[in-house]
């Protein structure tokens, strides 16, 4: 046992978590101290400041709910403390989410007798950075030593192909209803290798909505007696509307069992010092029936989701069932007859996630034991090889540290069935060789050394293990991320489908001055997410700052500033930027924090949109745009439910105004799609001009690669103007316009005339007399047919013009370009 | 600029030093190695070999180039100019490289 590897996975869910180990061989679900296989997301702090979890803070919901937190999930991020009056004190979200950890964690360690350092922990597939950036701070305040984020639907796809017994060839769907968010993903296995095909979702669509749904119809038959009628935008029924909530969902999980339901209140419904009577029954059929809206949601989530992967209903291999409310056998059945495809059977809904969570550790190679403290004696050599391997026969590559390298090395499986013959090492000490698995088990394999005579040497370490089985490939980009610059422009680092982990780096200028030593000077350095071509049409997802107080020295206008942007294999952002003007390096990512939502910002951004809505309908009837105005209808729908959810927001619902947060941004970016839409002649015209220029230009000074290519690009042009793409069309604008730009700085005289056209305008530059200065200098060169010096004195003049100041606002403040 | 020289030089298939009829999985196989010897400094893995002479290989080339490789469409764009050995510019504009900013003008 001592010997087998322990990689261990956390589900950290938004009402429930639960963890899973992995030995090479199986996976185990962990259970906790009361025996149950997942742990209530809840925690509660009493007046000493003690910490309860799980099981036993959820039975203080309902007595001691001010003091008791749950659903702090869906705050990771947003930088809210949470309250805990008695104990005096505030907790984030990721503090509490620690908490969970910690305790799963000790729940491990009893099982077996490890205190495991590395893990990976699952994330929902719509988790942005800020979110994720928040759950590894979770872990690390937990105490783990490192751990590696998964996206869920990814955890249980894994899960369940590895359990499969074909080879799991075709299309999957993962169907993953939880308490709070719905994630729909389409994945391919093909030899060996999972792949994310493609997910859709709703972060706001879960058990919860289930359970509000059900209370709303309890609280309207309480009030059909002519009783109050409880509303969740009135604080004084906040507390009734809770105690109600609790039973209602007791109610539908009994329910899923049982054809009948009686509500039973934890404790008596006292509104403004009266108790309401209450006696209630639910059947299966009426929860069914209010739920079934909600479930039809995410069906259509999920139809989307088939169209968008090419896929007729009907096509699906097989849909893996995840999370708590899929245990309704109504929604089972509604599911599997609306897909047209058969449920895969057996698999736990609960625990699924961290199993696979736990699988996938041994993928990364995140073994959770400790190192072993205590060096060994033999020759010490580095290791590289797959930990887990779809292939049968991968590589191993090692080297040996140090001088006297043995001469060969054999590499011999543990059960004895298999020996690699002699590999050479090279004059750096390196080897590679293949070794050979035993299908879906760990082979463990001992390295055998000798030296030139023939002795045998001892290596540290001794033997290593891989594990065969289905393995992910490496996930890509999910969305384009570059940095908003001061002409509102985005400079793309990444592109969508870039393969991770990824760096890259480029080479900015200042717009503004840093005056050392005042607060109040911050240069920003804002990094957004999104395909669009304007900066403002995209989502910031962290600000880099360069900050008066911080800089060893002033960072004049102008300055260079060297950005490197870095992901993970989650996606997981880190930047650094280096300014050699004062020899220093930033690195700290500011504001990675999804906004604050209060309610009365909440209330003007919907008056804002409300207004632009009814705009944009007058103008559509007026054209006959009937598309749009379908569209429009289904906007006002949202709007509805945005707005019900700000009115639980002024009540006190944090979570609700997060959620009302993001049906406006939701909106906002469909109503810049429809806007699009409306401009569509526009965009198109411009593309057709941009062909013509690009033509003309590629023609001219083009080479014979760029003009194949450009016939590509035209073709790709006009297949988004046929689908009606913009953001299709955009990208390939970018391409185009790249092109013609290679094309057109081919031509000897481009840096002349360019030259003409900066020079034209000196008057707005932001340092005439430097301007002048270089233009005199620009003369010169071209006197003296000098285009290297040309261009560099182009490029400096341009750095002089000033950023046009509405730009850079619209632009999150950017101060580089 | 030789940018379409350099382009070529980075055809996903000199990058994993295979021909291009390889199998799906030898390319996931090569990758994974190449990955493996790199990281361990092994000075076989650091340079690779295209028409235009040997060019430095680095992690992040042997991952975006299995990348390509994985998409059916730019691998088969990828194979069209590895083996005709000429024109590279298709291929590196499908992968959607960036060019660095402020370089072609405002
Ligand atoms: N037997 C059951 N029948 C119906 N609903 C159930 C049942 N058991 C649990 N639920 C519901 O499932 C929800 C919790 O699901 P789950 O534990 O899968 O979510 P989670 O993983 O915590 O959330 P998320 O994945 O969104 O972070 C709750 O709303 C709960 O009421
Ligand atoms: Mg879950």
């Amino acid at each position: 046992m001592a010997d087998r590897p322990l990689y261990a996975g956390f589900d950290l869910g938004t009402s429930n978590s639960a963890a899973a180990i992995f030995d090479g061989e199986r996976t185990q679900v962990i259970r906790n101290a009361q025996g149950g296989a997942v742990t209530p997301s809840v925690v509660r702090i009493d007046k000493q400041g003690r910490v309860t979890v799980g099981q036993r803070a959820r039975r203080l919901l309902d007595q001691d709910p001010e003091n008791t937190a749950t659903e702090f999930k869906r705050l990771m991020g947003t930088g809210k403390e949470l309250p805990f009056p008695a104990a005096g004190l505030t907790r984030k979200p990721e503090d509490l989410s620690a908490e969970i950890l910690r305790a799963l964690r000790s729940d491990v360690a009893d099982q077996t007798g490890v205190t495991v350092e590395r893990a990976v922990i699952s994330v929902p597939a719509l988790f942005e950075l800020p979110q994720s950036a928040a759950t590894s701070e979770a872990a690390r305040l937990a105490g783990f030593e490192r751990v590696e984020l998964l996206q869920e639907p990814i955890a249980s796809a894994l899960a369940a192909g590895w359990r499969a017994d074909d080879d799991g060839g075709g299309t999957w769907l993962v169907y993953d209803l939880g308490g709070g968010t719905f994630d729909a993903s389409l994945l391919e296995t093909r030899d060996g290798l999972l792949r994310v095909v493609a997910h859709d979702g709703d972060n706001f669509l879960g058990g919860r909505d289930l359970d509000w749904a059900i209370t709303e119809h309890l609280a309207a038959r309480l009030a059909g007696g002519g009783g109050l009628l409880l509303e969740r935008r009135n604080p004084a029924h906040v507390a009734a509307l809770r105690v109600l909530r609790a039973a209602a969902e007791d109610a539908k999980i009994e329910l899923s069992r049982s054809a009948q339901a009686q509500v039973t209140l934890a404790q008596p419904l006292v509104v403004e010092g009266t108790e309401l009577e209450v006696d209630l029954t639910l059947t299966r059929a009426e929860v069914e029936a209010l739920t079934a809206p909600l479930v039809e949601r995410s069906l259509d989530v999920c139809l989307r989701l088939l169209t968008a992967g090419g896929l007729a209903p009907g096509r699906l291999a097989r849909v893996v069932m995840v999370g708590g409310p899929t245990l309704m056998p109504a929604l089972r059945a509604r599911v599997s007859a609306r897909l047209e495809a058969t449920l895969a059977e057996g698999l736990d809904p609960m625990t699924l996630v961290a199993q696979g969570a736990a699988l996938y550790a041994a993928t990364a190679g995140l073994d959770g034991r400790a190192a072993p403290s205590t060096r060994g004696t033999g020759k010490k050599v580095w290791l590289q090889y797959p930990p887990v391997s779809a292939d049968l026969t991968p590589h191993v590559v090692g080297r040996f540290v140090g001088a006297d390298p043995p001469s060969r090395v054999t590499l011999a499986r543990a059960d004895g069935g298999w020996q690699s013959p002699p590999a050479a090492i090279g004059a750096d000490g390196g080897f590679v060789t293949m070794v050979n698995l035993v299908p879906r088990t760990a082979s463990t394999f001992a390295i055998g050394a000798v030296d030139a005579a023939g002795a045998v040497i001892e290596v540290d370490p001794a033997s290593f293990t891989i594990v065969q089985g289905l393995t992910i490939a490496d996930p890509p980009l999910s969305r384009t991320i570059g940095v908003a610059l001061a002409s509102d422009q985005v400079q793309v680092y990444f592109e969508r489908g870039a393969p991770l982990p990824s760096r890259r780096t480029f080479v900015h200028t200042t717009v503004e001055t840093v005056a050392k030593g005042t607060a109040e000077s911050v240069l920003r350095i804002p990094i957004v997410q999104g395909e669009l071509e304007h900066a403002h049409l995209c989502r910031l997802v962290g600000t880099l700052e360069l900050r008066g107080d911080r800089v060893d020295r002033t960072v004049p206008l102008g300055s260079k500033v060297e950005l490197t942007i870095e992901l993970d294999r989650a996606g997981c952002l880190t930047a650094r930027a280096f300014v050699a003007a004062i020899d220093q390096v930033f690195e700290h990512v500011a504001h990675l924090l999804v906004p604050e939502a209060a309610p009365e910002a909440l209330d003007a951004a919907l008056a804002d949109q409300r207004r632009h809505l009814l705009q944009m309908r007058t103008e559509a009837f007026r054209h006959g745009l009937t598309q749009v105005i379908e569209k429009l209808g289904t906007l006002e729908a949202q709007l509805a439910q945005a707005e019900r959810d700000i009115d639980a927001a002024h009540g006190g619902d944090a979570d609700a105004a997060q959620k009302a947060r993001r049906t406006l941004l939701e909106i906002d970016a469909a109503l810049a799609d429809a806007d699009l839409a409306r401009k569509w002649p526009e965009l198109v015209d411009e593309a057709r001009w941009a062909g013509v220029v690009a033509v003309s230009t590629v023609g001219a000074y083009g080479t014979d690669a760029e003009r194949k290519l450009l016939d590509e690009v035209m073709a790709a042009l006009d297949r988004a103007m046929t689908a009606k793409d913009p953001a299709e069309l955009g990208r390939q604008l970018r391409l185009m316009r790249r092109l013609t730009n290679a094309a057109y700085f081919r031509d000897p005289d481009a840096w002349e005339r360019q030259f003409e056209i900066v020079s034209s305008d000196l008057g707005s530059s932001t340092d005439l007399p430097r301007a002048k200065q270089l233009v005199d200098d620009g003369r010169a060169a071209i006197a003296a047919g000098d285009n290297a010096r040309l261009r560099r004195i182009v490029n400096a003049l341009w750095e002089l013009m000033p950023v046009d100041a509405q730009a850079r606002r619209k632009s999150f403040d950017s101060g580089v370009r | 600029m030789s940018d379409a020289a350099e382009r070529l030089a980075e055809n996903p298939f000199f990058v994993l030093g295979l021909a291009p009829d390889s199998a799906p999985r030898e390319i996931e196989r090569e990758a994974q190695k190449l990955l493996g010897m790199l990281e361990l400094g092994l000075a076989d893995a650091m340079t690779y070999a295209t028409p235009l002479g040997p060019r430095p290989r680095t992690a992040e080339r042997v991952r975006a180039a299995a990348a390509v490789l994985r998409d059916p469409r730019r691998r088969l764009v990828a194979e069209l100019w590895a083996a005709a050995g000429a024109s590279p510019i298709a291929a590196a504009g499908a992968r959607g490289d960036a060019g660095p900013p402020g370089d072609g003008g405002g």
